[in-house]
């Protein structure tokens, strides 16, 4: 890009707002921001723009602002103007809100707010709008278009089919996405207002849904594969989930091998924390909160019909980073070589009791290497599989190489 | 306070013997009285806990009304200094069951101590010891060797090593040297 490109966009720029610059003066002034300092020709036009709008007292001239803008390129802090669809509407929360939903183009989509100070015309489902010096802000770890007095509002005569552009699940991140997956499990609703929740798979992984009770939506079925269009993604503690109520899905023929998201992680156990080994829990249906040694559950008191279960919470550590795992009674059983009964009947004959696991199994695995891998769950890793790591020659002989000697 | 989920447990660095001997610089991260206490090892870490794998060649009880014990954990490269006191009970009865000589994991705190007459030595508070086999002191010995190189590798790159390179005048080469030495006791 050439500096008389950019000093005729300038001025243009200036004219279109009724003032008459000076175009020398404007190439004189990039020329030194680009040349003697070294600044881009993006930053420099940017900050001549603006110097010369202050002089000239003419505003609305940012070039960032009027610039279209691709909705997936867009970062929370800007002021932006965009052409999109919009494809959702959602109630407002409250009265201050005019319009909520999501606004997409080709590139990706966006939750948007419009505020009811500013008296922003209403937009309607399914068209296509401009809006001009619309902000970008984070709201709950997602970016979010705020529509407020200063936001242009055009209605475009333009219906071009749009199709969102699907996101492997493993890659979603707060905000919208779009997805193609299938439902894998479908769980008892926990609230009265909701419709249905469960998880949804592709082959990258999987993630758990809700759709809320509205008018209008329908449940999804069980292992069918569905075409879901601009769901909200949100963090809680976290981890992602997927609302489905500003989405727009549809059944779809064929089927997905759903992904297991395994995590395998190497190291050695370091610590075997309390509350590993032989533990009670209560048999309260539903409950399953482990007892104390008082056969007490913080919700159901004295349980003395309480059943036994073994477990390992423990910390596999590599030397860079150290895990929380749980193992639960199948692994243990493998690791240790004590089953449930063995134990059950260890701690009941000998003096020690209960403790007398936690001792075994701690002397059992303590200290040694380990390969690990399950799925990672609230920063702590549920173990599938629990494997010894043994010593390999090859090894050493790589390390007897790297460590700069001839090998012995 | 920092909220539950924010927690992260320091992760317990593989250092071999000889390295930790010369270890002399310790400061403490942050102001406050809980602030963890960290040593910077000579190949550029810091670190408040470590994890050794070697042989108990001795160990002593020591002390009457306050009773700890102290031990010898010997690995490729030298000699590890442990003790075990009434603040860490269950760490002291692990270690009181041992009978050396035998292959001893040990998860640990380094502290330093200035002697009377002004030297510096290093030893290792346990945390918690368990006896293990051959196998995994020589799993031990390839890690630790693994993450000394790759510390050495990126020496001179992080904060922590140009600290130890002001403090300690490290030469890599010695110890790339003393990880090959150890490697070679390993036997196939």
């Amino acid at each position: 890009m050439n500096l008389s490109e950019v000093t005729e966009r300038i001025s243009r720029k200036l004219e279109a707002k009724g003032a008459q610059p000076d175009r020398q003066k404007i190439e004189s002034r990039l020329r030194r921001l680009a040349e003697e300092f070294g600044v881009n020709i993006d930053e420099a036009e940017r900050t001549v723009t603006a110097d010369l709008a202050r002089e000239h007292n003419v505003t609305g001239v940012g070039s960032s602002s009027t610039e279209l803008r691709p909705i997936s390129e867009i970062v929370p802090g800007e002021w932006v103007t965009i052409e999109g669809k919009i494809v959702a509407l959602t109630p407002p929360v409250s009265p201050s809100i005019a319009q909520t939903g999501i606004i997409a183009d080709s590139s990706g989509a966006m939750r948007f707010v419009a505020w009811a100070r500013g008296n922003p015309p209403a937009m309607e489902y399914g068209h296509w709008y401009r809006l001009e010096s619309a902000v970008v802000d984070e709201y709950r770890g997602a970016p979010n278009l705020k529509i407020h007095s200063g936001t242009t509002i055009s209605r475009m005569e333009r219906d071009a089919p749009l199709l969102p552009s699907i996101t492997p699940i493993a890659e979603l991140k707060p905000g919208i996405g779009s997805v193609r997956a299938k439902v894998i499990q479908d769980w008892d609703v926990t609230h009265d207002r909701m419709l249905q929740t469960g998880l949804l798979g592709d082959e990258t992984g999987t993630i758990k849904f809700v759709i809320w009770k509205e008018e209008g939506k329908d449940r999804l079925e069980l292992d069918t594969v569905y075409n879901i269009f601009y769901a909200t993604v949100d963090e809680y503690n976290g981890r992602l989930s997927l609302a489905l109520n500003t989405a727009m899905y549809i059944a779809d023929e064929g089927d997905i091998e759903v992904g297991r998201a395994e995590t395998e992680i190497q190291g050695a156990l370091v610590h075997i924390a309390p509350g590993s080994g032989l533990i009670k829990r209560c048999p309260v249906e539903g409950c399953n909160r482990t007892l104390s040694r008082q056969n007490y559950c913080p919700v159901h008191e004295i349980q003395p019909e309480f059943r036994y279960d073994l477990r390992i919470k423990a910390v596999l550590d590599d030397g860079i980073r150290a895990r929380n795992v749980l193992m639960q009674r199948e692994v243990v059983e493998a690791l240790t070589g004590i089953t449930l009964d063995e134990a059950v009947q260890i701690a009941e004959t000998n003096p020690l009791g209960m403790d007398e696991i936690f001792y075994r199994i701690r002397n059992t695995v303590l200290g040694r290497y380990y390969t690990c891998s399950g799925s990672e769950f609230g920063g702590r890793l549920l173990v599938n599989s629990c494997t010894p790591i043994a010593f390999e020659p090859e090894e050493l002989a790589a390390l007897l190489n790297r460590a700069g000697g001839e090998p012995a | 306070m920092k909220p539950q989920s924010a927690f992260e447990r320091e992760p317990a660095r593989r250092v071999f013997a000889s390295e930790l001997r010369e270890t002399r610089y310790q400061f403490r991260d942050g102001d406050d009285e809980k602030s963890p206490t960290y040593v910077i090892l000579p190949t550029g870490i810091r670190s408040n806990r470590i994890f050794i794998v070697g042989t108990l060649t001795e160990k002593q009880r020591q002390g009457d009304q306050n009773v700890f014990y102290r031990g010898r954990v010997v690995d490729p490269t030298g000699t590890f200094f442990i003790m075990a006191g009434s603040y860490q009970p269950e760490a002291m009865q692990q270690l009181a069951r041992i009978e050396p000589p035998a292959f001893v994991a040990v998860v640990g705190k380094p502290n330093l101590y200035t002697t009377p007459d002004g030297n510096c030595l290093v030893s290792v508070r346990v945390e918690s010891i368990a006896v293990v086999d051959r196998e995994t002191r020589d799993l031990w010995v390839l890690d630790t060797a693994r993450e000394t190189l790759d510390r050495l590798d990126a020496f001179g790159t992080t904060d922590d090593s140009r600290k130890a390179q002001e403090e300690y005048g490290t030469q890599p080469d010695v110890y790339r040297k003393i990880v090959y030495d150890a490697l070679t006791q390993v036997q196939l």
